[in-house]
């Protein structure tokens, strides 16, 4: 299946670039050949499993192994005692993990295993026997006591001034400066702005934590020669993971060698090493074998990460014509106890507006720990402004899109001039497709059983260009090879590279083979997180294929055995303008108004990513997002329960990820540009279509049944709570 | 031999003269790993030799009787093809055959698949022919990350089995015990109805 696409002028086409691209790996997804981190079985490989904290927070005052070690084909047991690393890339003063300098100065230290433990998940002790039941037999030998100690789960009790302190400092989340103070943003002057304003509004809006589920449940394989360790493991950055773990283990990078061949979902966060290859390589080291490490789902879900759980209050100045005056945020974000990534909030950027104020505070609680998730601050950050704007516009018996098109920004934070501008064509393409004009109605309309209503939102989203690196190599036959860092998470990178190199060098597809997922045969590239994998790493490939074009052209094609390379550095910028993704999303749902229940009935996308490398695999992106999205919108929660500080959900039925049967056809429309960055073109894709998707669904919800559902995710007792509500 | 034909047909097609021709099964002492990466039995575990056809093939196997069928194919017949997503039945990325029926083989142990016929990924193309079923997974592009591709094709196969020319809502209803992460529900759809389209008129 082939998106629409709509070509802005100045987009020529090209010859392998742009054209409908199944993948060069396909044959392996498809025949089970493709072999991911647990398909790799190694001579005398040890199986390892992880006992974890049963309690939100507690004090492990007493660790006893001694049953689990004499249980025949034990062979190594770490614990806090004697296993004890420090995972660097799992809490880090503000949560910027990629920043050696940051990690330095971070007084938040995550161990491997902690004590106190913080949350439920948290890794108590590990196991590695002959195999995976001896292994999971061993951790209930282990006999561990608790001091229990108080806990607590939501971020503004959190900083209550007699909530239990998760760190000696309280559970305010300190900046990259080790600083306790809030994410501050501003211009102009709020206060001003609300007494110009005819009307202001205030609200509050919630988002739950929703876990990235990748279908792949994580696992490592470890594997000592020596001093030099191989490690097996999901990561989408193989080159950022060696350095994680050499800085971690104390030895030097070289001795490190890190593959990533196939890899089941990325979604997030996966950019580093986790704890589980840590656990791994020293249990591997402590046993003399080889290790798989195996987490099972429910680990995968309590004990890794998912999008930070946000609160929003919002303060919106507006004039009678409908026209923004400031813009207040006051969010918090809750973040588990440790700092895995930045607990953003994103949004307020999307408006032109001269007086805003956005306040986010990252805090600490005992839930599970938060990190990036598909456009990390930016779903919840869209849904609850643009929920809040939706609320604004009906207020004032606007039109959703004429508030929009007023309002919307032209220049970022009405200042630096975007490379290009399509946000108008996005909104004005999609209007059209769904005949907005002719077929929106004012919220509430309907009365009946069957409530239908159409909801529109938008987003401009970081598209920027970057460093990263590829070698490029052609033998005496002409065949050519792309070295390229890249695991390929399922969005298709290793097919884009190829394409791009197969046009840079003008060969066909079939001339290129790409080298890729594994530290000893790949240059450093940039990993894959940020949607930056085509613009950075794509963009490495042009120049090495450029520099190896000149070499061809100085010496012919090289003799006999001898092959030449050449490598690429690039690292570019733009300047005087800021470089975005653009795009619109429109919704149309149906509520039961005696269930409560919500049916997604029609969904049409419309991105500007640039030029399209390969519309095959980008039309995936879309729509996989955009289910993403409504999943979230609708259904994902992890719930817990407020007495025990147990999560209930951890999984696919507890959390109701999205179904087959749950999924509605996207209808998607590209509209392509060249803003003359990045590789053709291409700007940002994988996090587009997720980042306006709940504040699309929530808006049509409203526009059904005329009362907002403030707390995601939209489940069908709140909707029954709005709409008794408001009998 | 059709990695789909049934049970009763092939048991007619070779008679009792069905050899074992693999004995799979751990090597090494009792509580050592073996040298292929296989892990060996828990010291002390109670097992039970079981004989199964797998994509065709008659293996004899000493399980142990609280291995999955999903860890036995994959950790001791190194069949990896088989993913395992939740291992407890939610997901569907591990679906297999089991005379012909699509299964959960995380769900299933291992000792109860004694005279089974077991149909995975790796049976569905034979001689490097592709079933039509992958081909269309590729041409749709289907599968994403591709961990949940295994089971999503073994579904579709035991769909298009029982009803050749399934609807749209139909292929949603027969799959949806498949989660894909990735959420390309709707190329998953259209490479199945592709598929059915394709083998219809093969039939016709």
């Amino acid at each position: 299946m082939s998106p629409q696409r709509a070509s802005s002028a100045g987009v020529q086409p090209l010859t392998t670039v742009g054209h409908p691209t199944p993948r060069i790996d396909a044959v392996e997804r498809v025949t089970g050949k493709a072999r991911y981190t647990n398909d790799v079985q190694l001579p005398g490989m040890l199986f390892a499993r992880v006992l974890r904290s049963p309690h939100p927070h507690a004090r492990i005052t007493s660790i006893d192994v001694s049953n689990a070690h004499a249980l025949p084909g034990v062979k190594a047991i770490v614990t806090h005692e004697n296993g004890q690393v420090v995972w660097g890339s799992g809490s880090v003063a503000g949560g910027q993990q990629y920043s050696d300098e940051i990690k330095k100065i971070t007084t938040h230290r995550r161990y491997t295993f902690n004590n106190p433990v913080r949350f439920v998940g948290e890794p108590v002790a590990a196991v590695a026997a002959t195999d995976r039941h001896t292994a999971e037999e061993a951790l209930h030998l282990i006999r561990v006591t608790y001091e229990v100690l108080p806990f607590v789960l939501e971020p503004e009790a959190a900083l209550a001034a007699d909530a239990p302190k998760i760190w000696p400092e309280g559970n305010l989340a300190v900046n990259n400066r080790n600083e306790p103070q809030p994410q501050v943003q501003r211009r102009g002057n709020v206060e001003e702005g609300f007494k110009a304003s005819d009307h202001v509004f205030d609200a509050r809006y919630s988002t739950a934590f929703v876990h990235n589920a990748q279908m792949e449940p994580r696992s490592a394989v470890a594997q000592w020669d020596g001093d030099r360790l191989t490690i097996y493991t999901p990561t989408g950055g193989i080159a950022n993971c060696r350095t994680d773990m050499a800085r971690d283990l104390g030895i030097p990078q070289e001795k490190v060698r890190v593959v990533c061949q196939y890899m089941g979902g990325n979604f997030g966060n996966k950019n580093q090493n986790q704890d589980a290859d840590l656990i791994a390589a020293v249990l591997a080291k402590a046993a003399g074998a080889p290790v798989k490490l195996e987490l099972s789902r429910k680990e995968d879900y309590i004990g890794m990460h998912g999008r930070w759980p946000t609160v929003q209050h919002y303060k919106i100045g507006v004039s009678n014509d409908g026209t923004l005056k400031a813009i207040q945020l006051r969010g918090f974000s809750g973040m588990g106890p440790y700092r895995k990534n930045s607990g953003a909030i994103a949004g307020t950027e999307l408006y032109q507006c001269p007086n805003v104020e956005s306040i986010v505070t990252p805090v600490f609680t005992n839930k599970t720990v938060s990190g990036n998730y598909r456009g990390p601050e930016f779903p919840q950050g869209f849904f609850g402004i643009q929920s809040m704007m939706d609320d604004v516009a009906a207020a004032l018996k606007m039109d959703p899109t004429a508030f929009i098109l007023k309002n919307m920004t032209r220049k970022f934070r009405d200042d630096t001039p975007y490379t290009n501008y399509s946000l108008e064509e996005c909104l004005l393409r999609g209007m059209e497709m769904v005949r907005w004009k002719e077929r929106w109605r004012p919220a509430g309309t309907d009365n009946g059983r069957l409530r239908r209503g159409l909801g529109v939102s938008f987003m401009a989203f970081r598209s920027g260009v970057g460093r990263s690196n590829a070698v490029a190599r052609v033998n005496a036959k002409g065949d050519y090879t792309i070295h390229v860092g890249v695991t390929d998470v399922g969005a298709g990178a290793k097919t884009t590279m190829g394409v791009i190199a197969a046009e840079a060098l003008r060969v066909p597809l079939s001339k290129v083979q790409v080298v890729w997922g594994d530290t000893e045969t790949c240059p450093y590239s940039v990993g894959e997180s940020g949607s930056r994998t085509t613009i950075m790493t794509g963009y490495a490939v042009i120049e090495a294929a450029k520099a190896l074009m000149v070499q061809i052209a100085e010496q012919g094609l090289p003799a006999g055995d001898r092959v030449l390379t050449a490598s690429s550095n690039p690292n570019p910028t733009v300047q005087g303008a800021v470089r975005n993704a653009f795009g619109a999303h429109f919704c149309e749902v149906e509520v039961e108004a005696d269930t409560g229940r919500v049916r997604v009935t029609r969904y049409v996308t419309v991105h500007d990513c640039g030029r399209i490398i390969n519309p095959l695999t980008a039309s995936s992106q879309i729509v996989g997002g955009a289910t993403q999205g409504i999943g979230m919108a609708l259904h994902e929660d992890l719930v817990y329960d407020r007495r025990s500080g147990v999560p209930l959900t951890p999984g696919y039925y507890g959390a109701r990820v999205m179904t087959h049967q749950d999924a509605v056809a996207i209808e998607n429309v590209f509209i392509e540009t060249d803003d003359g960055y990045g590789p053709y073109g291409a700007k940002s894709m994988g996090e587009s279509s997720k980042v306006p998707a709940p504040a699309a669904v929530s808006n049509a919800v409203f526009n059904a049944i005329g009362v907002r559902v403030k707390d995601l995710p939209i489940t069908r007792d709140k909707v029954l709570a709005a709409l008794g509500g408001r009998a | 031999m059709s990695p789909t034909i049934s049970r009763r047909r092939f048991l007619e097609g070779t008679g009792a003269a069905v050899v074992a021709t693999t004995i799979a099964g751990p090597s090494g002492a009792q509580g050592t790993a073996d040298i292929t990466g296989t892990p060996p039995h828990a010291p002390g575990a109670r097992t039970t030799r079981i004989s199964l056809t797998v994509n065709g093939t008659a293996r004899q196997i000493e399980v142990e009787h609280r291995w999955t069928l999903a860890e036995t194919l994959r950790d001791h017949l190194h069949l990896t093809g088989t993913k395992i997503g939740c291992d407890r039945g939610e997901c569907g990325a591990c679906t297999v055959l089991v005379d012909d029926t699509p299964m959960y083989a995380c769900s299933q142990l291992a000792i109860w698949m004694d005279g089974r016929h077991i149909t995975t990924v790796e049976g569905l193309s034979a001689n490097g022919q592709l079933d039509p079923l992958q081909q269309a997974f590729i041409d749709h592009d289907a599968p994403q990350c591709g961990f949940c591709t295994s089971g999503q094709l073994m579904s579709a196969k035991a769909l298009l089995a029982a009803n050749p020319a399934p609807t749209i809502d139909e292929v949603r209803a027969a799959m949806t015990g498949n989660v894909c992460r990735c959420s390309n529900y709707a190329h998953y759809t259209e490479a199945v109805l592709a598929a059915s389209r394709q083998t219809d008129r093969r039939r016709v």
